[in-house]
């Protein structure tokens, strides 16, 4: 038996981080070097990815790519720096795309559509939030699944609303709607995606963050230290329901459609399944993992039909022998590699802990 | 250490903001991209038309979709890729497992990767909604065959997509109300559809007909969409004092489920009225496996295909053949494949290599006299007009059930003899908005 508050103190990690943590807890210079140095790689290709030679239909798939991986880094939030698995996340994104779908409905500019998808964003995370921030693990899961149910519930049965299954089609703003402005429409996703991610990962990285990753670790420790363990809970909930709605703006301007099957249970396990398969808690993960389902979703069924299977059984692989996920996987292999070859590095998961004084400057 | 750490975040996010926003303003049109917007694909003028085909292959409705893909390919395996001058190229067979981003991959694939000019998809109204989105926006024709979702040919209705090869829900089940209170002298109905819009629209559609004919519907059951098992809501139908039970679901377990349930409570098969998925013929098949079928002879449905006797002539040697070659009676899922093949030759063997927005018109003007439906015309929102079979399960020689025609409305249109305007204004059908204002 450990006692809790020594075993608290062990395990606080460093920061959510790139392979796996960026500027986090390892003091070592080339790690970090490297890591940026990885980032900045990640970021060129994905700015100059049109001017590739890529044909357009692959400038396309990286757009829904995108997409996917917005989602998952809204969840990745919830569970690497809190460790809550929001399994209604998809939720949150159509209540945003039904806010942007009913404003373009009505004939509002793009500004009101905004606005409301923020409003209503920002009501159902805080709904999301408060009956669940009392609540962590299993019954967390069970909550969150619980209110995405209902969103979806809502949108099937509000049809003079939400036309139910059939959907609200709209158009994406400014001009971008044929096919021939792909790549114009491909940067001003990427933009999202990448505001999104500085968002999640600014946040991350402030003592909120810090804190969250304090009740992750021990939330009775964190209560005994006087914090609102469930008010932060909720706090976390908005931020990454923020970004789960951005993240449903540009899905719905993607496929120029949303359904009450935006929020089925499909498509909130989905962004689990891309955290997994790219590696929990880490900054590139999402992106990884939704390239890996991206590519086995999209572009492998149209060689082979078993495509699910396929990815069941990359699923278990990765559980199996990369339990890090992808991007986690590698930190493993590089650290493994240093060690092997008498580099020094720091244990990764044990890293400094956080001193007191900086929980003191969040509430 | 907190300081130094988030100032270093915060420069770092800038400068990738930064790098990301220059690029972007900065960027030039890259290779095959177009700075402006809207330019058209010119239809070839080489006599080739290249088609793509969509279809749910995997996923909840991978066995429709497998039928559908079947009457599709069975067209072009009978007749030839040739119909006049024109060869028909279908560049690829895409899975869409109905979900929507799927289906906007695979009309991007098909149309960006393989240069398809027509779209053929698919089966569920959300993946039809946004095939035919993307086709509207990029000038594609998309020909809708299997869905029977009200909307898009109706208040959501564009230049390029049609419906050809289906009805839109409250069109087929409509005559099947009006069968039931006129014909049948019914008074009294219990409905009962599955709780989502293609339930709500059969049902509606029923509903319509049989009121405006002097009937009364007295409950309308909701079936939850998914659930195949009726134990819950049972004893209510059978005990019911309603002359008539309407069942509108789509295809798949619901009807055979429904049925063997409806049978082991007691309940009289000629009182049931059927939407036409859920008396397809799988549903007769599986009841004939079941060791129910002949219990199910003289089951009433209205539909807009009918595999049996007096059935159209087209139809009757579509079923022979198919029957024949691959030992199935093929059902109103490969009827509409094989419909929209037959369509697309039988209008390019008639008026030569249209494409883009000009297919379209065509079809919109074009009567198809002896397709499998019968007569078969369109309205001025793509809509197909043909006529409607009220069915009765018959046993034939070759001890097969099959849906045999006793009755015919002939060119029944979407509005189903009422304004417009008013129906459009009625829409969206859902549980408690069944009819018409």
């Amino acid at each position: 038996m450990t006692n809790p508050l020594t075993r608290a103190t062990a395990v606080v990690r460093p920061a959510t981080g790139l392979i796996p943590s960026l500027g986090g807890a390892s003091r070592d210079r080339l790690t970090t070097t490297l890591q940026y140095v990885g980032l900045a790689v990640v970021l060129v290709l994905l700015v100059a990815l049109p001017y590739l030679g890529l044909a357009p239909y692959y400038v396309n798939i990286t757009t829904t790519t995108l997409c996917s991986a917005l989602l998952a880094a809204s969840v990745n939030f919830l569970l690497g720096q809190a460790g809550l698995v929001s399994m209604g996340q998809a939720g949150i994104s159509t209540v945003a795309m039904y806010g942007v779908a009913w404003g373009f409905k009505q004939g509002w500019d793009l500004g009101g559509q905004l606005l409301l998808a923020l409003v209503l964003t920002l009501v159902v995370s805080a709904i999301f939030g408060i009956v669940s921030m009392r609540t962590s693990g299993i019954y967390f899961m069970m909550v969150t699944l619980a209110a995405g149910m209902l969103v979806f519930g809502l949108a099937y049965s509000m049809s003079s609303i939400t036309a139910a299954d059939t959907g609200i089609s709209v158009d994406r703003p400014g001009d971008l709607n044929s096919r021939f402005n792909y790549w114009q429409w491909y940067y001003l996703a990427l933009a999202v995606f990448i505001v999104g991610t500085a968002i999640l990962w600014v946040v991350s990285r402030s003592p909120f963050g810090a804190s969250l990753r304090g009740i992750r670790d021990s939330e009775s420790r964190m209560r005994s230290l006087g914090y609102n363990v469930a008010a932060y809970k909720v706090g976390a909930f908005m931020i990454s329901g923020f970004v789960a709605g951005m993240a449903g703006v540009i899905t719905l301007w993607n496929n120029k459609l949303v359904t009450s099957d935006s929020a089925s249970i499909t498509n909130s396990t989905l962004p689990i399944i891309v955290l997994v398969l790219g590696g929990v808690g880490t900054l590139l993960g999402p992106l990884v993992g939704a390239i890996v389902v991206t590519f086995f979703s999209i572009i492998m069924p149209s060689f082979f039909e078993r495509w699910e299977t396929l990815l069941g059984v990359v699923f278990i692989l990765v559980i199996m022998f990369a339990r890090a996920g992808i991007v986690g996987g590698l930190g493993r292999l590089y650290r493994w590699i240093r060690r092997r070859t008498g580099g020094s590095v720091r244990t990764p998961d044990v890293g400094t802990p956080v001193p007191t004084s900086n929980h003191r400057t969040t509430a | 250490m907190s300081m130094k750490m988030s100032a270093r975040g915060r420069i770092a996010a800038t400068a990738g903001l930064g790098v990301a926003a220059a690029l972007s303003l900065a960027a030039c049109a890259p290779p095959g991209g177009s700075a402006g917007t809207g330019a058209s694909s010119t239809p070839l003028a080489t006599g080739t038309v290249k088609v793509g085909f969509i279809a749910p292959l995997s996923g909840p409705l991978a066995a429709v979709g497998a039928q559908f893909q079947q009457g599709w390919d069975y067209y072009w395996d009978q007749n030839g890729f040739t119909a006049g001058g024109v060869t028909i190229d279908v560049v690829g067979v895409e899975d869409d497992a109905a979900d929507t981003q799927k289906a906007t991959a695979a009309a991007q694939k098909l149309v960006e990767q393989d240069g398809a000019e027509i779209l053929v998809g698919s089966i569920a109204s959300n993946t039809a909604t946004a095939i035919s989105k993307y086709a509207a926006d990029n000038e594609i024709v998309n020909i809708e065959p299997i869905s029977a979702s009200n909307d898009f040919t109706a208040e959501n209705a564009n230049d390029y997509t049609i419906r050809a090869g289906s009805q839109a829900a409250t069109q087929t089940s409509y005559p099947g109300g009006e069968y039931a209170a006129k014909e049948l002298g019914y008074k009294k109905a219990l409905t009962l559809c599955t709780d989502y819009s293609y339930g709500w629209e059969s049902c509606a559609g029923f509903a319509q007909g049989f009121t405006d004919n002097g009937g009364t519907v007295e409950t309308q059951l909701w079936q939850p969409n998914g659930n195949t098992d009726f134990s819950a809501l049972i004893s209510q139908v059978v005990g019911s004092d309603a002359d008539v039970i309407y069942f509108g679901t789509a295809g798949g377990a619901y009807g055979p489920n429904f049925l063997d349930s409806y049978l082991k409570a007691g309940g009289d098969v000629s009182k049931l009225f059927f939407n036409s998925s859920a008396a397809d013929v799988a549903t007769l098949q599986a009841a004939t496996k079941a060791g129910y079928g002949d219990q199910i002879v003289g089951l009433y449905s209205s539909g807009y295909y009918a595999e049996g006797a007096d059935a159209p002539e087209a139809a009757q040697e579509f079923v022979t053949s198919y029957l024949k070659d691959n030992g199935v009676i093929p059902g109103q899922y490969a009827a509409g494949g094989y419909f929209a093949a037959s369509l697309l030759a039988k209008v390019f063997s008639e008026k030569g290599l249209v494409t883009g927005p000009d297919l379209v018109k065509t079809i919109q003007g074009f009567t198809f006299p002896d397709s499998i439906y019968g007569s078969v015309s369109w309205d001025s929102k793509n809509n197909q007009t043909s006529p409607v079979y009220i069915r009765q399960v018959e046993k034939h020689d070759d001890g097969q059930l099959y849906n045999d025609v006793v009755f015919t409305y002939d060119a029944v249109d979407q509005w189903n003899g009422r304004d417009e305007a008013k129906v459009i204004a009625s829409h969206p059908f859902d549980k408690s908005n069944q009819y018409v204002k």
